[in-house]
This record gives C-alpha cells, structure tokens and sequence, in this order.
C-alpha cells in the first residue's frame, strides 16, 4: 500500500454506439430497483397463495355470508354458481391472478364494486394515518434522543428511559382506549371516532386523525427513542472519530448531531423501514377502535364476508409496502452513507 | 452525489497555494514563539488519573511529571497500560468525566487541570492537537475529508467558507497529499492509510498548534509508510516551531526521531533523558530489560531473549513502593520504598533505587535519597 498511488478514473463512456437505454440499464440503482422489483414477484405469489388457501380453510364462504343463516341450502347453491364459489380453488385462484397480473384486481364478491375503486377510496386513509404516526414518532424521538445520548445518566436520559419503557409496555390499543378516554371523553378536546376527508377541511382532518396516530405513533416514538438513544451513546463512547472531532475543539452538541447522528441514522433507517411493514398491520386494530374507513378495516371486513377477492387486494398492497420499504431503505442507505455504491462489486 | 465525483476537477492546485489565501500560515518559517524562551511549554507535575471500572479504582497514571520545551520532539515510552494515552489525554482533556483527574498541567504556563470546557474546547485544535493510532478509524467515514478538515480550519480561524477551502487545500499539501484538490471532496475510505494519517496531520495542524501530541501515530500504518509519515512529522515539526509529544511502544522510532525520551511504568515516569544520554547510559532496570527485548541481527541463533518475568502490575491493586519491584532482578527491601524521580545526573532523571551500571555494584540506595 504505497501513500502516493492515485486511482485512475474511469472515463465515462461517450461512445455513441452505446444507446441511451444500455446507459441508463447499466446504473447500479436502477439494477438494483429492478432486481428487488422482480424479486418482489415470488413473494406477491406466495403472499396470495397463501392468504387464499388460509382464507378456504375458514368454514363457510361469501354465498352463505350473503344469504345470512336462513338461507336453504339450494338458494346458497345457487348463489355459489352464480359468484363461481362451485369451482375449485386451484382455478379461483387462477382466475384472480389471471386478472391482477393484468391489473385488474376484480370486483368484490360482496358490494360488486371493483376493488381498485374501494381501494383508491381507502389508502389515502391508512396512508395518512401511517405517515402521521411516522412524522409524530420520528420528529418526538430524535430531539428526545439527542438529549438523552448527550448526557448519559443524565435526568433527560432517565425522564426518557422511564417513558419510553412504559409507552413500549402497553400495546397500542390499550394505549388508544386511554387516548380516546382521556382526550376525547374527558377533555373533550378531540373527536372519539370518525374520519373527516382532507376535502372537508386540513383541521378537521387532522383533528380525526391525531388520537389515532398518536396511537400508533407513540410506541414507535418510544422505540426509535430507545434505539437511537443506545446507538447514539456508542458512537460517542467507542468511536474514535468522535475523539478526533473533540481533538478538533468541536463542542460537545456539534459532536453528537454533526457527527455521531450522521452515523447513527442507517441504524434508525434500517429500523424505520423494517417497522413499516408491520406498522401497517398495526393499522388494523387501530383503524377499528377509530372507525377509520382505511385498508385495514376493509381487510376485516372483508375476512368477516369470505370475501377473498377484497382480501387479496389488501394482502398484496401489504406485501407490496413492505418490498417498497426496503428497497427505500436500501436506496436510503447509498445516499446517506459514502461507503456503500451499489454495483460496484 | 455520486455523479459529482465522476466530474475531473480543474486543474485549479496552483491557484491557492500561490498568493492569494494566506500564505503565510502554512508557508511561514519556524517562528521563534515569543515569551516561550527558556520556560517549558509543558510542565506536567505528579499527575494522577484514577478510573472507578466495576467498583474497582483504577490507577491509570500515578504521579507523572515531566517537562517539555517549546520546538522539541519528545517520546514518551511505555507498554501498554503504562498510562502513555491516557496522559496524553488528560492533557487535552478528552477523558471522559468519570475520571478522577489530579495534580498539574502547565501549558504554557496556564494550568489546564480545573480549566472550564468552553477554554479547554479553545486550546483544543488550537494550541494543543491531536494525532491518533488509527487513521481509519479516526475519520469519519461519512464526512469528505475536506469538511473534516475544514470544520478544524473554521473552529479556530474566522476564515468564511472560500478562505477555509483554500486553507484546507494549503493543510493537505503541505502534509503532501498527492492531488489534494481532488481528494478534499473524497471520503476518508477512498483513501490509503497512510494518505488518511497525512489528513490526520493536517487536520491537526488546522489550529497552527504550538502542542502536537501523536498518540501512536504509525503504528498501524506499514514500515515504510510509518517512516514517511515520521519523516512529515519531523519535517512540519521543525518547520513550524512546534512542540511534539510521541507517544510509543517502540524504543527504536523513538530513539530514530526524538530528541527526549520519557519511559513509562505502570502510570509513572521511571527514565527520562535527551535520547543520546538514555541510550547511552540505561539506568533503570526496567528500561533496560525493555532494551534487552528488542531482536538484534548480531545476535547469536537461537539464543533465549532475556524477558522479563511477569507481567505488569494489576492498575487497580499497585504493589508497595516502586512498581516494577516484583519483576525487577535487583529489587531489595529498599524497594519497598517507591523511588522518587530524580536528576541523577545532568538532564538524566531516573526512579530507582538500584540504577543499573551507575557506580560499582549496585548504590545503597540513601545515598540518593532526599
């Protein structure tokens, strides 16, 4: 390893026979976008196998649900035929995936409507309520973290400790009982239940949606406290280029936010993106407590009337934030941190 | 991001380094610093530095002194565990708060032990900077060099952004780094170990120090590399008139480049001379066992080291008197007794109440004593 050598560079490619298309296929991003996409295939197949074969072993199914319980069994017949429940459910489920691999996701069994209609009328729902549980947790969790990690043992850190251990002991809809009791029943500041569209207005929207994203939020809030509080406190203990920077007379706040948080956040990163797709089954029983017209609730809904072709819609939007969240990391990762380019073997 | 790096950066060297932006800071020969003639720069006096680890107490550093002129090149000696870092750090005061810190350090006459933070945070980068082991580790590997360096140069300069820049770019070629227009927008992985260490030096050198301490600096670099960096470091230290502390475990770097040695045991100074006296005339018998230690060509094949028996002395429980006493082939109840740290002879300090080859025999040991 001799100090002088200097790394030639490579010259970007100008010839004009390499086409655009082969430029941009080449990028590493853009490799590793596809790639995750295409592995992404595999796992929507298995995600729907398995949900339609869960889904069939629940006794009965939408022709009965429909009919209610006086229905005589010639009637559900007859309705069974008529929905295609007579086939086998190798072919149903042949038949769904012949039409979402089309992007067509079918119609409801139940209601008859498409289900990208009952879709498009819901995910901003669970968008909202996911990205504001994110914005609430992430924007209390970093400034709390930062004065804890600042003073190790500190009262800012023990106040935290103490908090974030309770918030992590109480599932989240204990936790949205005691919200809505508290801030709802009791103070009477915001509504119990219900959602407000955008459309009606920013305020009355937000105001629907705090308690359940606070919800949400707050155990998370707890959780990234937690973590990054911890991983915080290493890079300023162990690592040495934290000495260098107090070598450097850099005082003790720019050290942790300048230099350590840099390095602590793909830690967090990484958290945060795996969070998110269990996060979004979470949204399940909160939408519920909350009447929250989202996906989760129409998932439930959905389970409750054998509706699987509603089901399906649902498992594979879950599935699909999941892949979309780590590739979002991955990507996230190469932006943030310097050593890591993608592709370059 | 990464399509700013593919971009071949003007050929725009010689536009800084020539006029414009300060010249001559890194340019300016060795002052003579004013007020600093005849008074040392450092005077360290029975330091202690305790640790409290698991309920024990930990003696890291028990009862170092020692002084060092302005300009000079000073090693201080020692194993691991010796207390060589930690004094060091103590001196910039990068210990973390739980140590127990006593005794005295005079920086230039300013005593620094009990200094506020916000001072302490001045000197630091400033007058006194730092060098450490592991160049790869001591970077931050998220940071391009060049705001690495910059940070340094704004902290202690009220250069704005462009002025910094320029200064960085004047740091990194006087610590020679090749193409150091361009490498001041790479990151510290994309450089060799030891180009990161000459980063290392110039962030260091961003305050125009009066004080650089280099805490094992080429030991984790390759031979021929720890030589280029020793050479640097000799070079800029007379260059810019500073003062340098090297810290060690290798006797051979140290008599090679420094013109002081400190040898360390056990958190105290048992030897310390000009490097020609100590080499010449060993006195304690620690320094010389470690002397006894180092492999030598004219040696006879497989011929035994004389090593040392045991091991260094446990930090939390010292032994009575003088540390070295349980390993030391001429210990005596004397021993029991520590040895103070005395000039013997002139400019030749040494602990120990049994010098090895001053006088006949061994020296009754009150005979020194005071």
């Amino acid at each position: 390893m001799t100090a002088t050598a200097t790394t030639p560079r490579v010259p970007v490619s100008r010839d004009p026979r390499v086409s655009r298309l082969t430029r941009v296929t080449g990028s590493p991003v853009l490799r590793l976008i596809v790639k995750r996409l295409l592995m992404a295939v595999p796992i929507m197949l298995g995600v729907t196998i398995l949900t339609f074969w869960v889904l069939s072993l629940i006794p009965g199914n939408a022709a009965e649900q429909l009919l209610g319980a006086e229905a005589t069994p010639e009637d559900v017949a007859l309705l069974e035929r008529q929905l295609g429940l007579d086939q086998p459910g190798v072919v149903r489920y042949l038949e769904w995936l012949q039409g979402a691999v089309t992007g067509d996701l079918g119609n409801s069994i139940v209601s008859r409507q498409p289900v990208s209609d009952v879709l498009a009328d819901r995910l901003p729902v669970t968008g909202e309520l996911v990205l504001l549980a994110f914005l609430i947790s992430l924007v209390l969790a970093i400034p709390v973290a930062l004065l804890a990690a600042h003073k190790p043992g500190g009262i800012m850190d023990r106040i935290s400790m103490v908090v974030s251990t309770l918030g992590l002991s109480v599932a989240n809809y204990v936790l949205a009982l005691i919200l809505v009791l508290v801030f709802a029943v009791t103070l009477g500041w915001l509504p119990a239940i219900g959602y407000v569209p955008l459309e009606d207005g920013l305020w009355a929207n937000l105001e629907a949606m705090i308690l359940p994203s606070a919800a949400i939020g707050f155990p998370l809030f707890c959780f990234y406290t937690r973590f990054l509080r911890g991983d915080l406190v290493d890079q300023m203990q162990q690592e040495e280029y934290v000495t260098t920077a107090r070598a450097k007379g850099v005082g003790s706040w720019s050290v942790l936010i300048k230099h350590a948080f840099r390095n602590s956040s793909f830690g967090l990163i990484t958290v945060v993106g795996l969070n998110l797709g269990a996060l979004i089954g979470g949204t399940v029983i909160i939408e519920q407590i909350f009447a929250l017209p989202g996906i989760g609730q129409m998932l439930l809904q959905a389970i409750n009337t054998r509706d699987f072709v509603v089901v399906q819609a649902a498992v594979v939007i879950f599935a699909l934030v999941a892949v979309v969240a780590n590739l979002v990391v991955d990507l996230l990762y190469a932006v943030l941190d310097p050593r890591i380019r993608y592709g370059s073997r | 991001m990464s399509g700013e790096r593919t971009v071949a950066y003007p050929a725009g060297d010689t536009l800084v380094s020539e006029g414009v932006i300060a010249p001559a800071r890194a340019g300016r020969p060795a002052p003579a610093r004013a007020g600093a003639a005849g008074e040392p720069l450092v005077v360290v006096e029975g330091l202690r530095v305790q640790f409290t680890r698991g309920g024990r107490k930990v003696n890291a550093v028990n009862g170092l002194s020692y002084r060092l002129e302005p300009g000079t090149m000073m090693a201080i000696i020692g194993e691991s565990g010796s207390g060589k870092s930690v004094s060091s750090r103590a001196l910039m005061g990068l210990l973390p708060p739980t140590a127990k810190i006593s005794g005295s350090i005079r920086f230039d006459g300013r005593e620094l032990i009990g200094l506020p933070e916000k001072d302490m945070r001045e000197l630091r980068g400033g007058d006194i900077a730092m060098v450490f082991q592991d160049p790869a580790r001591s970077l931050n590997p998220t940071m391009k060099i060049g705001a690495q360096i910059t940070e340094a140069v704004r902290l202690h300069s009220d250069l704005d952004k462009r002025g910094a820049h320029a200064r960085a770019v004047e740091l990194l070629k006087l610590v020679r780094l090749p193409a150091a227009e361009r490498r001041f927008h790479e990151y510290p992985h994309q450089l060799s170990g030891g180009m990161r260490q000459r980063v290392m030096i110039a962030i260091a050198l961003a305050g125009e120090p009066r004080l650089l301490i280099a805490d094992e600096a080429t030991t984790a670099l390759d031979v021929t590399t720890q030589a280029q960096i020793m050479e640097l470091l000799v070079e800029l230290q007379q260059r810019l008139g500073m003062a340098v502390i090297m810290i060690s475990h290798d006797l051979g770097l140290a008599a090679s480049y420094a013109q002081h040695v400190v040898v360390m045991y056990a958190g105290r100074a048992v030897e310390q001379a000009p490097t020609q006296t100590l080499f010449a005339n060993v006195r304690m018998p620690y320094t010389h066992a470690l002397l006894g230690a180092i492999p030598a060509l004219d040696r006879e094949p497989h011929s035994l080291f004389d090593v040392t028996p045991g091991q260094p002395p446990d930090l939390s429980a010292l032994p009575k008197g003088c540390p070295f006493r349980p390993r030391c082939q001429y210990a005596t109840d004397t021993c029991l007794q520590a040895p103070p740290l005395t000039e013997h002879e002139p400019e030749h300090l040494w602990a120990c109440w049994h010098p090895v080859g001053a006088g006949a025999g061994h020296n009754s040991a009150n005979g020194e004593q005071r």
